[in-house]
């Protein structure tokens, strides 16, 4: 059985997934990355191969997130995708009919506008992470409840309190006055969905045409509390697929199927090894200019496997031994 | 002779050749900062009032990487260029920004180029700045007409062979004026890059957007590779009387590719700035009515490309996908 390898490494989790020919989920993965990408690409990994049926081998390898160079290198992935596209195809794949998708990560935000199953545009958060998976995570710390029983609490809101959302900074000291005129915390919790959507909808999707049917897919849809705020909106229901968490890694494994498929090529995998291997990750900062640029460094036994960070080719070229 | 320091930011893509030229004819030695490099920009943070914009930083750091190694600096207050046409307001204040937070700055030539004051007021303001180096006005008038010409012919140069200021200066200057951008690959995709030229050239500011949009097989298309004439009748064509300096540069060149039938529009903008606010909307309209896919970027003190590059993928993808479709095996759910 031919399977596909796919591999997000997102700022704040990682996820892989290993899809049959058919698109079918075959085994999959989704942990913290805890600030340890290469670590957790070789759990992962290990888990993987774990849940691997006897008679499958891996046919194709594709990486994506904010970590895709990283993850690609390691595993010597067959294709290296963006996120946007790569959730694109997954979504277009579990709905077929959808005009629009909402994506909402750790620490990035996206809309997707999507006609007759063709992309024709795209937002993304700008600078700031306000609006995203980090918001919450850092409100739900704040009010000393576990980010897993956010929902639960949203959904349990009365008379939910109107928070300021544009920033993660206001947000907190308008939460704070609200706790201090009496809000029982389901009501923050629950003003705080509201206030996370009305942002992303102020900025992310500004402008942007917004049609039914929606999918609302990323590790933050797991959240029912947003779910609800997003409903309530648009007063209608939008729809978050099976996996939502796990989307841009099956898009990217579906995305190297067609690729593989198409160009009759045999995949570079590293194969499951790399979870045994030793790789140093290390940085240094560049003195040819006054740039100073920030070069960071992936190496396997002492062998450099690729560099990044230069604004210039200077790096760029690896010995190969 | 004298030294004639040129900061390399704002209006130096446009009309560096014209400066250079003038003060060469006047017997003075040209000075030009060296490409905007982190150094640059962090001097040039240190030392801005907090409202003003990344170029206006970017180019107070130039400035003073010149400090100390020239007698004067040049910086124009280049106020109109036309009728009812003005530039914007930090641009038209830059010698006065320049001498009030850079006090220790040597002489600053600001000839107020307003040429909605008139032919005469041009002339004068001409006249002025050039009698500090010579008294001979033959010399003057000749100093004038050869780098007006030389300005024409840059001009020329960059939409003939359609390549950037950046690639023009380093053809017509050499070394000093490096660009890694290369000439237009033959890619079967154009995207047309909109923003004001002190943008899409200066390489550290916007992370070698060409050089990373042509690495990935497409065609960039800036402003200045469109003849000047067409982008300014496009920008009648497209908004009647113009009224910011730089609206060929933005709204004419977004029509006119618009026209072109470009695979794609992407605008590169500096946080906050007021012209751009209205100009991008303008051609995000236009992006819609004739249904070329649109990308805005905007551009802060950021150090890492990264997002960007996200973007761009994502963006050429987008095109590149146009018209493929997953088959789809039976839908799984709903």
């Amino acid at each position: 059985m031919k399977t596909y390898l796919g591999v997000d490494v997102g700022s704040v989790t990682t996820k892989l997934v290993l899809i049959n020919e058919n698109y079918d989920l075959v085994a999959s993965i989704y942990s913290r990355t805890q600030g340890n990408p290469v670590d957790m690409i070789k759990k992962g990994l290990q888990e993987i191969r774990n849940q691997m049926p006897q008679e499958a081998q891996i046919a194709g390898v594709a990486t994506t997130g904010s970590g895709r160079q990283l993850a690609g290198v390691m595993l010597r992935a067959d294709l290296v995708k963006n996120e946007i596209t790569a959730h694109a195809v997954a979504a277009m794949h579990y709905v077929p009919d959808v005009q629009t998708i909402f994506e909402i990560g750790g620490q990035d935000s996206k809309i997707i506008i999507v006609r007759d199953g063709i992309v024709v545009d795209f937002g993304m958060n700008s600078v700031c992470a306000a609006g995203t998976g980090s918001f919450l995570d850092h409100q739900a710390e704040r009010l000393n409840i576990r980010i897993e029983d956010f929902g639960s609490h949203a959904m349990r809101s009365q008379n939910p309190a109107r928070i300021a959302g544009r920033c993660t900074v206001f947000a907190e000291s308008d939460m704070i006055h609200k706790q201090q005129m009496g809000y029982p915390t389901d009501d923050i919790v629950y003003g705080l969905s509201q206030s996370l959507v009305r942002n992303y909808l102020n900025n992310v999707a500004l402008g942007k045409a917004i049609l039914p049917k929606m999918v609302f897919q990323g590790g933050v849809a797991f959240n029912q509390g947003i779910i609800k705020a997003f409903n309530e909106t648009f007063h209608t229901e939008v729809f978050v697929p099976p996996h939502n968490e796990l989307m841009g890694a099956i898009g990217a494994a579906m995305l190297v199927h067609e690729e593989m498929r198409d160009d009759h090529r045999k995949s570079s995998f590293a194969g499951f090894g790399i979870s045994n291997t030793e790789y140093k990750i290390s940085s240094f900062i560049c003195k040819a200019c006054p740039n100073l640029c920030e070069i960071s460094q992936i190496a396997m036994d002492g062998k450099v496997l690729a560099r990044w960070g230069a604004r210039c080719d200077m790096w760029d070229r690896i010995d190969k031994k | 002779m004298s030294k004639v320091g040129i900061p390399r930011a704002l209006l130096y893509y446009q009309y560096y050749p014209v400066w250079r030229s003038f003060f060469e004819h006047l017997g003075a030695e040209v000075v030009t900062s060296p490409p905007t490099n982190r150094t640059i920009l962090t001097a040039g943070i240190s030392r801005a009032v907090a409202d003003t914009c990344l170029p206006v930083k970017v180019f107070l750091g130039h400035t003073m990487s010149l400090i100390g190694k020239c007698d004067y600096i040049f910086i124009p207050s280049m106020t109109s260029f036309g009728k009812k046409t003005y530039n914007c307001s930090k641009i038209i204040g830059l010698p006065n920004i320049t001498r009030a937070v850079l006090p220790e700055c040597p002489i600053i030539l600001d000839p107020n180029i307003d040429l909605e004051k008139g032919r005469w007021y041009f002339y004068h303001q001409i006249y002025k700045l050039a009698s500090r180096f010579t008294s001979n006005s033959v010399k003057m008038k000749k100093a004038i007409d050869v780098a007006w010409q030389k300005q024409l012919a840059y001009r020329k140069k960059m939409s003939d062979e359609k390549i950037t200021s950046n690639q023009a200066l380093f053809d017509l200057y050499g070394s000093s004026h490096s660009a890694s951008s290369q000439k237009n690959p033959q890619g079967n995709l154009t995207i047309a890059l909109l923003g004001h030229p002190y943008i899409t050239n200066d390489e550290y500011l916007n992370h070698r957007i060409i050089y990373h949009l042509q690495n990935m097989g497409a065609n960039v298309l800036t402003s200045e590779m469109a003849p000047q004439t067409a982008i300014d009748a496009a920008a009648t064509r497209a908004v009647g009387e113009t009224h910011w300096a730089f609206e060929p540069d933005i709204i004419g060149a977004g029509q006119y590719y618009t026209e072109m039938k470009v695979d794609g529009i992407i605008t590169l903008s500096a946080f906050g700035c007021g012209p751009d606010s209205m100009m991008i909307v303008w051609v995000e309209h236009r992006a819609k009515e004739t249904k070329t896919p649109f990308l805005p970027l905007s551009l802060d003190e950021h150090s890492s490309g990264g997002a960007m590059l996200t973007r761009l993928e994502a963006f050429l993808d987008m095109i590149k996908r146009k018209g493929t479709k997953l088959p789809t095996p039976t839908p799984a759910y709903c």
